[in-house]
Parts: structure tokens; sequence; C-alpha cells
């Protein structure tokens, strides 16, 4: 009997969880379709460190992340109308700046770039110089450490990617999908990988 | 213990945490993990790989949110200095074809009038009367380009700029 009612508990919180958290979708929708500057100046404050991390990840140095958050809140308040409120907010937040980064990319195409293009279908682009740390090495470094940090700005942006939005921003996988603009089974097939590559790094870092 | 067995667990382990695993599989994975010493240090390497993600940091840079409250700040101002105008040129446009389509026929005699009066062929008149019809578009179109046109090059001179 108390299994069940806490079963009933449990589900009605997860009901009510998703309801609040889709009204605040919707009113978000509504604030950017009017532009309104005290939300954006509310949501910037908000995601800023999820959005900032998610940028040194993705383009593996602190400076070309702080250009590209700057970059990414001119277009939510550009493309702001384009966001109806039917999936998350920083679902959302985030393909705009994924998008933005690989615009910029396909602009450069510097060698010196950690690329998000995947490993299997097409070479990876390198850093320019691998004895030296990486800019991303450099952030990481400087708050800690920790090999997870090293070990982390050794795989491909690409893993690294999701990685971040799945054990991070606590992403789903379909979400993540959406995000990144490829099928599911891609989003899976990567998280392993990125796993895999992860856990071989830390274990390789441990060994030596 | 086959391969096999320690490629089941090696990959329940990594399922369960990307996209997770039924309770029979995890009744397994449990059992499994308490008799062989291989995959449990496996599941432990792991975890800690995980955790250590998890609470990760990013120091961040001081005063990124200030600025770019103010730069959108300031770009919502321009934005909206330039909405009336652009609500002006889309009035002009809906009413320029209103009375396009309302004067049509009276255009029309009139262009068949003139050309009769100075002895022009049909074939230039009605050229020009298709022409009083589309130029208010062309024109209309040559606006919206530029000004996309000045937008995209003021974003990447800001870019550059940096």
């Amino acid at each position: 009997m108390s299994a069940t009612t806490s079963c009933l508990t449990a589900n009605r919180s997860a009901t009510l969880f998703s309801t609040l958290m889709a009204d605040e979708a919707k009113s978000i929708a509504r604030g950017l379709q009017k532009r309104d500057p005290d939300l954006l100046d509310h949501l910037i404050e908000l995601y800023q460190y999820r959005l900032f991390r998610y940028l040194v990840y993705i383009t593996g140095s602190k400076e070309r992340a702080e250009d590209f958050f700057q970059e990414t809140w001119i277009r939510v308040l550009e493309r702001g109308h384009q966001y109806d409120g039917k999936s998350k907010f920083e679902a959302w937040l985030f393909a705009i700046a994924r998008h933005l980064v690989i615009d910029w990319q396909r602009s450069k195409k510097a060698q010196s770039l950690d690329s998000l293009t995947d490993p299997e279908q097409e070479h990876p682009l390198q850093f320019a110089n691998e004895k030296e740390p990486s800019p991303l090495q450099q952030v990481l470094s400087q708050e800690s450490e920790e090999n997870v940090q090293a070990s982390m700005s050794q795989i491909p942006a690409i893993y690294r990617e999701v990685l971040v939005l799945r054990f991070q921003e606590e992403l789903q996988i379909e979400e993540m999908a959406g995000v990144l603009s490829v099928p599911i089974s891609t989003v899976k097939s990567r998280l392993y990988r990125g796993l895999d590559a992860l856990r071989g790094r830390l274990q390789g870092g441990a060994a030596s | 213990m086959s391969d096999k067995i320690h490629d089941r667990a090696e990959q329940l382990i990594a399922q369960e945490r990307v996209e997770g695993i039924s309770p029979a599989d995890h009744d397994w994975l449990s059992a499994h993990l308490q008799d062989c010493a291989q995959c449990a240090n496996h599941a432990r390497h792991t975890e800690h790989a995980l955790r250590g993600l998890r609470t990760m940091a990013i120091p961040m840079p001081t005063g990124l949110a200030s600025r770019t409250q103010f730069r959108v700040q300031l770009r919502l101002q321009e934005m909206r200095e330039r909405e009336p105008k652009r609500r002006a040129l889309w009035l002009a446009c809906v009413v320029s074809w209103a009375f396009g389509i309302v004067s049509a026929p009276y255009v029309w005699r009139l262009f068949q009038w003139f050309g009769e009066r100075t002895g022009v062929p049909k074939l230039v008149w009605e050229v020009g009367f298709g022409l009083w019809w589309t130029i208010p578009a062309l024109f209309f179109v040559i606006v919206v380009f530029m000004e996309k046109m000045r937008q995209s090059s003021e974003s990447e001179l800001t870019r550059k700029s940096k």
C-alpha cells in the first residue's frame, strides 16, 4: 500500500515538475518573442556558467568561448521568436552556440583547431603542436590538476561535447539529438565512444 | 569465465550510465561484479571518470555576463530604433499594392490612351504597364536585401574587431 502511494506521489511529482518546466519554457518563449530586456538579462545570468563551460569544451579555448558566449546571446535576441517553448531552453541555447562555432570553423578551417567533425567520417583536425599544452588543457589545469580534466582535453571535441551535454548538463539523449542535429543512434554511439575514450585516457594516465 | 561474459559486463557498465539498463540486467551485472575483480575495476574506473566529469569546474571570466548584457541591450536598442523604419516600409508596400490593384483598370486605360496618342507599339505600352506594377516590388526586395547585407557585414566586422 505504502509502495503504491509512494509510487503515485513520485509520478505526480514528476508530472508536476515537467509541467513546471514546460510552463517555464513557454514563458521564456513569450518573453523572447517580445524581446523582453529583463528576461534576457536574467537568462544571461542564469545560464552563463553552463553556456560558457559548453563553449570552452567545444572550442577548446577560453578566449574563443568568451567571443562565442556574447555572439550566442546576440543571436538569442535576434532569433528569439524562433524558440517555441516546446523543448528545453538550454537545448535550444546550446544548439545556437554550436551552430555559431561550426559556421566559424567552416569559415576559418584553421589547422590549430579541435574540430567538431566526426573522426569516423572525417579526419579530425589536431592541435598545432601536440607537445605544448592545448588552450583547453591550460584552462582546465588552471583550476585543478585532476586527471579527468587532462583526459578530457585529450579526447576529440566531438566526444567531449556529448559527454558534457549528457553528464554535466544532464540532457536527455533525445534532447542531445536535437542540439547536435543527428539521429539518436549517433548520439548513443558517440557517448559510448566518448566514455570509452575518457576511461581509456584515465587508465593510461594512471598507468604512466 | 569466458570473454563474452566480460564483454557483456563492460557493455552493461557503459549502457547503465548512458541510457539505463533493465532490472534483470542490473541484477546480473551486480552479481557479476561481485565475482569478477577485472570488471569491478572497469566499473570503478568508469564511475571515477564520470564523477570527475560531473565535479569538474571551469573558471568563469570576470564580468563576462555583465559585458554580454550590455552588448545585448545595445543591440536591442538598435533593433528597436530600426523597427519603425521597417514597419513604414511594409506599410508603404502594402498601400502601394492595394492602390495598384484598385487603380489597375484606370492605369491600363491611361497607358492605352497614351500609346494611341503617341503611336507607340502595343507591346511597348503593355511592358510599361507591367513595369508600373513590378518596380515597387523590385524596389522593396532591393531594400530588404541591402539591409540583410548590411547586417551580416556589421556582425562580421564586430567579430573581426575582436
